[in-house]
């Protein structure tokens, strides 16, 4: 079996991890870029949202590398996420090409179980043990290292050097073998941030980005906000990882449960319904960020998105209420790097100001 | 008497019978926005959000409208508009809809926010908590509640009939009992016999300045419109299940009934109308074409409306849409 799915920024290390544990060949298609999305709006529905042209691209992709199977996860909520598979996967065959679907949630989880059951090597059930306790470990050690890339990155003495680092540090996670392994490239990787050469310059502003999960974790479609960020000295702060968007599902996990019902509490005054996405994260973190005394907030979304926009109208009057500066990036594929490059550097002069008026 | 200002748009074209007389019954003198024009768009449009669907610019729109002239203003909370086994929401936008409204919106009335959500809470229950905050006696409530429930069935049997809201309001509210009334489309237009049904939200489709007369275009030019309120629940039901689930309760009438006409012989054509940067349209859109419509439909066509759509533009294409399927009749 050869199995592909759509990216979603650093996951694909940890996704990666638990098929191949199940015996399947990954197939992981290049990082999206501009060439993805508009490989993916070409066939995709004109005003649906923006994850859904690029997912599509990178099925393209993976199919035109050979891919026989596109594993996606799938259900029936208030937004469109959980219909993108049946839709795209539609798309794919109405195309031409043949292959196998996986949809997490809508296939029973004992279908997916056993779909393994030629694949993997040995015990089916140990199988998936061994198989999960790499996926996690692996998920942790991206976020550990995704985290320490953001304190040290607007220190970096050398423009990039930050970056560099994180890369050759997830390869070598992405490469290591077995859980054992993970723990000790996590270690290397460590060190690797560790040594880049740092410099203190004074307080950096700290903002936090949150919004549509897939617009806050994915650096294809929101133009590499962290990174950019860091390098104008900023430290960000985004609201969601990689790790508690794949944990949160499986309910393993019970921090994430007790943070994700505290968001639903603090959210309520303003949006007493769930809406299918993540505007509790949103609406909450905006607050928590006024109240952790940040600088300000990017509230990033792909154009079109339900939930989020339901956020937009409501941000103004916590940027009121709370006193946060709140920076809307409503992003589709017709949004440049200039545009938002010029948009960050408006916003952070204007946060560098308050900063002087009314210092921390 | 107190007044109360119900915007004429979203669910008003679903509930209005039932706001309106239960409203009235608790005594309360119900005030309706104008209908949609063009300077109700711009205001809307200024208050809103961007980028977002135009029916909610509308309803936006239509609040401003009330805003200064009523005591209080009536806002609906949609949640699920139907009873079922599995999941059944409406869509974000309408789920958020009074937190948005209180978000951007200063110097509002105070709100009655009426939540419809079926699926959790009866409605009685909605309607109970409507008279706690209307300070009416529980035995004026439920008389209100029963006789609004008489109206709104009679309007729902009118739409079934196949009249338009508008029309179905009216004969609903007169208490006339007869059923069917004079069809919308079954004009004497020249070529008797072309029937289009015409899909979409019924906010959109109903709302003459956003939708460009649509349904009195069609009839103009001597075809009989079908709305798609005049497919049956059960059929409905009967076409969804066909499909794999999904749980947009308004995109299940639009697939179900859609997926009724693609499969009919005494439907011509069928045009599906969506709103411009509609979520669930843009999903269900593709559903429609890809995994419902098949080679022996009849021919379909996508409008796509938000406040640009011009009235030339739409006018042309729904005449070659026309003169499309009068040629495929005309083969066949
Ligand atoms: S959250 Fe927004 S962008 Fe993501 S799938 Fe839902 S509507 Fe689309
Ligand atoms: S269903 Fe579509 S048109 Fe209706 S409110 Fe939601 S996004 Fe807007």
């Amino acid at each position: 079996m050869k199995v592909s799915f759509p990216h979603m920024g650093n996951a694909y290390i940890a996704l990666s991890a638990l098929l191949s544990n199940l015996g399947a060949e990954v197939i992981i298609p290049p990082r999206p870029t501009q060439k993805t999305i508009e490989m993916g709006a070409l066939h995709a529905p004109e005003f649906v949202c923006l994850p859904f042209k690029v997912n599509l691209g990178d099925n393209f992709q993976a199919l035109s590398m050979g891919a026989d199977t596109l594993a996606m996860v799938s259900g029936t909520w208030a937004c469109r996420f959980g219909y993108y598979g049946r839709v795209q996967h539609q798309i794919l065959r109405d195309a031409g090409f043949e292959f196998d679907s996986i949809l997490l949630g809508r296939d029973g989880v004992g279908t997916v179980y056993n779909k393994f059951a030629d694949t993997v090597d040995g015990n089916l059930a140990l199988g998936w043990l061994r198989a999960f306790r790499s996926f996690r470990s692996k998920a942790r050690a991206v976020d550990a290292l995704e985290a320490s890339a953001r304190e040290v990155r607007p220190f970096e003495r050398e423009r990039g050097s930050t970056s560099d680092a994180l890369s050759r540090s997830l390869s070598v996670v992405h490469e290591s073998p077995s859980v054992k392994a993970t723990g000790s490239a996590l270690d290397r990787g460590m060190e690797l941030m560790d040594a880049v050469e740092v410099e203190r310059r004074g307080e950096p502003l700290h903002i936090a980005v949150l919004g549509e999960i897939y617009a806050v974790l994915e650096p294809s479609l929101n133009f590499d906000i962290e990174r950019r960020l860091g390098e104008m000295g900023v430290v960000a702060h985004p609201v969601m990882s990689i790790y508690k968007w794949l944990f949160r599902p499986l309910k393993t996990d019970p921090s994430i449960l007790v943070e994700e019902r505290r968001a639903r509490r603090v959210a309520r005054p303003y949006i007493p319904y769930v809406l299918g996405g993540e505007e509790h994260q949103t609406i909450t973190g905006t607050i928590d960020a006024a109240r952790k005394r940040y600088d300000g907030v990017i509230h990033v979304f792909p154009f079109t998105c339900m939930p989020e926009s339901v956020c937009r109208a409501i941000l103004p009057r916590i940027e009121k209420e709370y006193d946060i500066p709140v920076l809307n990036l409503c992003l589709d594929e017709h949004a440049s790097p200039t545009g938002i490059e010029t948009r960050l550097e408006a916003f952070t002069d204007l946060l560098r100001q308050r900063r002087r008026k009314k210092p921390r | 008497m107190l007044t109360v200002g119900i915007p004429r748009a979203l669910s008003y074209y679903r509930y209005f019978p039932f706001f309106k007389t239960m409203l009235e019954g608790l005594g309360t003198k119900v005030v309706l926005s104008k209908p949609t024009g063009k300077r109700l768009v711009e205001d809307g449009v200024r208050y809103c959000v961007d980028d977002i669907c135009v029916p909610v610019k509308l309803y936006y729109g239509h609040v401003l409208e009330l805003k200064d002239i009523v005591d209080r203003l009536f806002l609906t909370r949609l949640v699920s508009v139907e009873k079922c086994d599995s999941d059944t929401y409406t869509c974000p936008k309408l789920i958020g809809l009074p937190d948005m409204i209180r978000s951007s919106i200063e110097g509002l009335p105070p709100i009655i926010e009426f939540v419809v959500d079926i699926q959790n809470r009866s409605i009685h229950s909605s309607a109970r908590r409507l008279g706690e905050m209307l300070d009416t006696p529980p035995a004026l409530t439920r008389k209100a509640l029963s006789r609004a429930i008489d109206v709104q069935a009679r309007y729902e049997g009118k739409l079934l009939g196949g009249l338009t809201p508008e029309d179905a309001m009216s004969a609903a509210f007169s208490g006339n009992g007869s059923s069917g009334g004079v069809r919308a489309g079954s004009g004497d237009g020249p070529a008797p016999g072309l029937n289009v049904a015409l899909v979409g939200h019924e906010y959109l489709l109903h709302d003459h300045f956003i939708s460009h007369n649509l349904p009195s275009r069609l009839s103009r030019l001597g075809s009989c419109v079908t709305y798609m309120t005049e497919v049956p629940p059960d059929v409905i039901e009967a076409e969804l299940a066909r499909y794999p689930e999904i749980s947009w309760s308004y995109e299940k009438e639009l697939l179900g009934s859609a997926s009724y006409f693609l499969h009919r012989e005494d439907i011509d054509g069928v045009m599906l109308v969506m709103c411009f940067a509609c979520g669930p349209d843009s999903i269900v859109g593709e559903i429609i074409e890809r995994e419902v419509r098949t080679e022996s439909s009849p021919p379909l066509m996508t409008l796509v409306l938000d406040e640009h759509a011009g009235q030339a533009g739409v006018a042309t294409r729904v005449e070659a849409f026309v003169d499309l399927i009068r040629r495929s009749r005309r083969k066949s």
